[in-house]
């Protein structure tokens, strides 16, 4: 069987509470030049969990992961203050290379393949950074195990291929690091609703194998039915943070719409 | 050819075009090595590098001196510039291009347009700075590397030779080429840049250091600059400013072959090496520039992204 899946078993402590956090943020603030995007927010995934982080357009869904990946940190006018850690290791002044390194990867928004490269290709850079590099054979072909359709396309352009087959190159190309975590951004985009069955269902097995798994997406459905730690996130806020079992949907449905429930200030 | 039978007049005819083609093709392997590294590095940083020429001279500086100092065959010295040039590029991407990228301008939040002008700026002061600093240390005496087969001609038929060295250089740029085409093909370095090249962002993503890539790959354009260089020096002589007419033919190539195209290269150099001889075999040494400028005016015209760009 393939080696990837593995680092989220092996790697997750137990934390003070006898629990498995793997990834902690604390007091994160964004910034775009004056504007802050996150407002200081906290947060805890444990290990093996599915993390869906909900909220509407602007919500700052999109920027918690681009400070997550380094991605905030590449210019002047765009910066983070707080901390986030990855099993133990401070992430957020590391360069986007030592993060992925640090066993955190992302599927981003579109996919973002290299449109002129193939399957096969695309899924070896995302075995670039040097941690990855040992076993890559047998990491490729557990993603072909994973998904067969890339395996009979696995020299075909991926520019050429549908949204659906471009979305598992993606997260194929991610697991190919070898992650702990993967974050996903907005999976079912332009996608047919069948087809994000089908993504999600991967999703899911992913996470069965160990993998911390926090997923954006706007679709609430979707991230509640994937989840087991429900994040809802507004004007740049965590409005709501729990289980899907313990909160009620009315709950959810108001504090993804600005309707603060008691309590949160 | 007064006095001359049909028969011979139509001989002569045809190995006068045989010998433009073999000559120009063969050129044209020459022209390919001086450009691959121009097209790599506008193919993978978008860096329209002016100081091009000036780094080819570079080269030739460096191979000639080391000549005269180390007694060895010419073709060793090869071995010694290569890392000299791939050293000179990967510091002056990784220190001071860098800084004034098209990606480093954006992030300041430059326009692309901005980013775009930066690093031409910058490599248009590198070259005048490397002209003058030649001439500061060489003077503007014409340099050259003595070797035994500037003069030496393979002979095909009695009527039908190629330059020896031509030829050479001409396996040179073929197994250049091919070995660079396996690089970035098939190694990690290599598909790092050409991911980098496809969308820098999303190569920083998969945890490439876009900075080193960038490097890595001028780096690679100025060693085999420097194997251009040892050509030039070996070929003909050579002065500081020299580098403005390489750098046209470079474009030229590029232009026709494609900006991101290593098949490109190789078949635009050979086309505009053609063109350039059969112009001056049959218009006279001044029109060889005049007609290969009409085919890179005509490829623009047709082809605007050239004959071979993705």
């Amino acid at each position: 069987m393939s080696t990837w899946g593995s680092r989220g078993n092996l790697s997750a402590k137990p934390g003070r509470d006898g629990r498995y956090p793997i990834l902690t943020v604390e007091n994160l603030s964004a910034w775009y030049g004056e504007l802050r995007a996150l407002q200081g927010i906290s947060f805890s995934a444990n290990a093996g969990e599915v993390v869906s982080v909900i909220g509407a357009n602007g919500a700052g869904k999109s920027t918690l992961l681009r400070a997550m990946t380094g991605m905030m940190n590449l210019g002047k006018r765009a910066h983070i203050e707080g901390r986030i850690e990855c099993q133990g290791r401070r992430l957020d002044r590391l360069r986007t290379e030592k993060i992925i390194e640090g066993g955190v990867t992302m599927v981003p928004e579109g996919r973002m393949l290299f449109s002129r490269m193939s399957v096969e290709e695309n899924l070896l850079v995302g075995a670039h950074i040097p941690r990855a590099r040992d076993g890559i054979k047998d990491r490729l072909a557990g993603i072909f195990e994973f998904f067969p359709r890339l395996a009979e396309r696995r020299t075909q352009s991926v520019s050429q291929m549908s949204g659906g087959e471009q979305q598992m190159v993606a997260i194929g190309r991610a697991l190919m690091s070898d992650p702990a975590v993967i974050l996903f951004d907005e999976l079912s985009l332009g996608l047919a609703p069948i087809i994000v069955d089908d993504i999600y269902d991967k999703v899911r097995q992913i996470n069965e194998r160990g993998v911390t798994c926090l997923v954006i997406e706007q679709d609430m459905r979707r991230a509640l039915e994937v989840a087991n730690h429900v994040l809802v996130m507004l004007e740049g806020d965590i409005v709501l943070d729990g289980s899907p079992d313990d909160l009620s949907r009315e709950e959810i449905t108001n504090a993804y719409f600005g309707t603060r429930p008691e309590g949160v200030a | 050819m007064a006095g001359l039978s049909f028969e011979e007049q139509v001989y002569w005819t045809l190995i006068d075009l045989a010998n433009a083609l073999l000559t120009g093709t063969f050129i044209g392997g020459y022209y390919a090595i001086l450009s691959i590294g121009l097209a790599l590095s506008f193919g993978v940083m978008r860096l329209v590098n002016l100081a091009h020429g000036e780094f080819l001279i570079v080269g030739a500086y460096i191979s000639a001196v080391i000549l005269q100092v180390v007694n060895i065959p010419p073709f060793f010295v090869l071995f010694i510039v290569v890392p000299i040039m791939f050293g000179i590029g990967y510091g002056l991407q990784r220190f001071l291009l860098n800084r004034v990228s098209v990606q480093a301008m954006e992030r300041r939040g430059m326009s692309a347009n901005f980013g775009l002008m930066a690093p031409i700026l910058v490599t248009f002061g590198l070259s005048i700075f490397i002209s003058h600093g030649l001439l500061a240390i060489f003077a503007s005496d014409a340099m050259s590397i003595n070797n035994s087969l500037a003069f030496s001609a393979i002979r095909i038929t009695s009527d039908l030779s190629v330059s020896t060295l031509r030829f050479i250089f001409f396996l040179f740029a073929i197994v250049l080429l091919i070995a660079l085409f396996l690089f970035l093909r098939h190694s990690a370095t290599g598909r790092a840049i050409r991911a980098t090249s496809d969308n820098p962002t999303y190569a920083t993503l998969m945890g490439i250091n876009t900075e080193h890539v960038f490097a890595v790959a001028l780096g690679i354009s100025l060693a085999i600059g420097g194997v251009a260089g040892f050509m030039i020096g070996m070929t003909r002589t050579f002065q500081p400013f020299d580098g403005p007419q390489f750098i046209l033919i470079a474009f030229g190539v590029v232009i026709i072959g494609g900006m991101n195209s290593i098949v490109g290269s190789l078949v635009g150099g050979v086309l505009l090496g053609i063109v350039q001889v059969l112009a001056g075999t049959y218009f006279g040494p001044s029109a060889q520039l005049v007609g290969g400028y009409m085919l890179v005016l005509a490829v623009l015209a047709f082809f605007r992204e050239g004959l071979f760009s993705r």
